[in-house]
């Protein structure tokens, strides 16, 4: 759902350029102040990794293949304004590197896949682990949702701003977007309940590092 | 290493080539966003603007059908919102038919909305490729920090770069070994491995990123990167942003005004 520049009119592409621009700003913010100067190489590192995450195809139905985006996934491992980061310069770099996502509409692709996302995904995380338990099965089951989730809600977001340019009219390209990633969220969440079982199986102290 | 895919043209030597990064980004944005502001149906516009375009890409004598094939990322978007478009705008009937019991309109307005589009999204993308594929990511990013892009922001997106190769590998090495070990195999199995692919790569990654901090940290690292400045700006440079912008300018007040 990276849209490409000329679908966003200027409003559109204003408003979510200067919503963007605070939430990065505050996510650096906290980052440096959690870990300091650490934050540089690990946040490169594992922006890097999400980037290379994305392109592990794995098959959906009729020999098409999809991806994970991968912002539940790191605002679960490492916190939900460090994932932020994260995935602001993984979008970045698809934008300057494939093309993937416009310039002008770089603001709006950080918001929906970046901000709401990772944030959503923090929300729905923690929620659903703490009603259930906080043990290994409701951190599971907590990251499936959660994943889901954050699918599901970059699309939301995706379809407003598609239906504030004018481009389709909001009861028709909300329930379109928001059904098929509806969808394409179970692979999101399936593949995420994977890795995260793996991280608890293999280095569980991971999990238990400070968040950011 | 198996990197072609990227930084494939960049290194090239042309007269794009050798524009300082700045002025090629700056010219990027400058037309990227005088033609999204340009209204629906500016036809004359938008085939001055391709025209621009190409010329700039036989100059920097990338190959037209290298520049075409990457402005193809386009289409999964196009297929999942843009198609719908002639459908759901009001105005004159162009088209109708019948299928499924439902009766389909396509109208004049909604198609001219959809051509206008993508006119625009794939002329803006084949100026990013432009610029892309005349410039070195490492340079590109120099250019970024010149035009006062936060300076953390490029040091991450210089890390990150540096280590896509490295863990672009080690993914490679993980799916040869999973595709010489499982011909064939169920559906669930298949999501379960791509997973633990990514588990795996996950907690080597922060693992090495561990390891590079305490590399940096013993070598004196505090938190700031330095750099030599090796960017000129020169005579060509002005002259090129400057015609850019009257080209563009000129453009836009025609379709504007007439």
């Amino acid at each position: 759902m990276h849209i490409p520049d000329g679908f966003l009119v200027a409003a559109a592409v204003g408003t979510t350029y200067v919503i963007t621009a605070g939430g990065v700003a505050n996510a650096l913010r906290k980052a440096r102040e959690k870990i300091g100067e650490k934050h540089i190489p690990m946040m490169g590192i594992l922006a890097a990794f999400v980037f290379v995450a994305q392109m592990l195809n794995f098959p959906v139905v009729g020999g098409t293949s999809g991806h994970v985006i991968g912002a539940a996934l790191v605002a679960i491992l490492v916190g939900p304004w460090a994932a932020v980061i994260i995935m602001s310069i993984v979008m970045i770099a698809q934008s300057l590197i494939f093309q993937d996502g416009g310039l002008l509409a770089l603001g709006a692709n950080i918001l929906n896949m970046g901000i709401i996302a990772c944030l959503g995904a923090h929300y729905i995380y923690n929620l659903i682990n703490t009603v259930l338990g906080n043990n290994r099965r409701s951190k599971l089951v907590a990251t499936f949702v959660a994943a889901w989730g954050s699918v599901l809600l970059a699309s939301i977001a995706c379809a407003i701003e598609l239906a504030l340019s004018g481009v389709s009219p909001m009861g028709v390209v909300l329930p379109a977007m928001a059904g098929i990633h509806a969808l394409i969220g179970l692979g999101e969440g399936l593949i995420t309940i994977v890795v995260l079982n793996l991280v608890m199986s293999t280095r569980a102290d991971l999990l238990n590092l400070q968040r950011i | 290493m198996k990197h072609s895919f990227l930084d494939q043209y960049s290194n090239r030597n042309s007269l794009i080539h050798r524009l300082d990064p700045r002025s090629k980004l700056l010219a990027t944005l400058v037309l990227i966003a005088t033609l999204v502001l340009m209204p629906t149906g500016s036809w004359p516009a938008y085939g001055m603007y391709f025209f621009i375009i190409v010329t700039l890409i036989l100059i920097s004598r990338v190959p037209l059908h290298y520049v075409l094939r990457r402005s193809l990322v386009i289409i999964p978007f196009v297929l999942l919102v843009a198609v719908f478009i002639p459908f759901f705008k009001e105005g004159e009937v162009a088209l109708s038919f019948k299928a499924w019991g439902w009766t389909f309109l396509v109208t004049h307005d909604g198609l001219e909305l959809l051509w206008s589009i993508l006119a625009k999204s794939w002329l803006s993308i084949l100026s990013l490729v432009l610029l892309t594929s005349t410039t070195n990511f490492a340079s590109l990013l120099l250019g970024l920090e010149r035009l006062r892009i936060p300076r953390v922001m490029i040091i991450l997106l210089s890390f990150m770069y540096r280590y896509i190769f490295l863990i672009t590998d080690e993914a490679m090495r993980m799916k040869q070994a999973r595709d010489s070990r499982s011909f064939r195999s169920g559906w669930l199995r298949q999501m379960r491995t791509v997973g633990n692919i990514i588990g795996t790569l996950f907690i080597r990654s922060f693992e090495r990123g561990e390891r590079i901090f305490t590399a940096m940290v013993s070598r004196g690292f505090d938190g700031h990167s330095r750099t030599l400045n090796s960017l000129q700006f020169g005579r060509i440079d002005s002259l090129f942003i400057t015609g850019m912008i009257l080209v563009l300018g000129i453009i836009n007040l025609f379709t504007l005004f007439f």
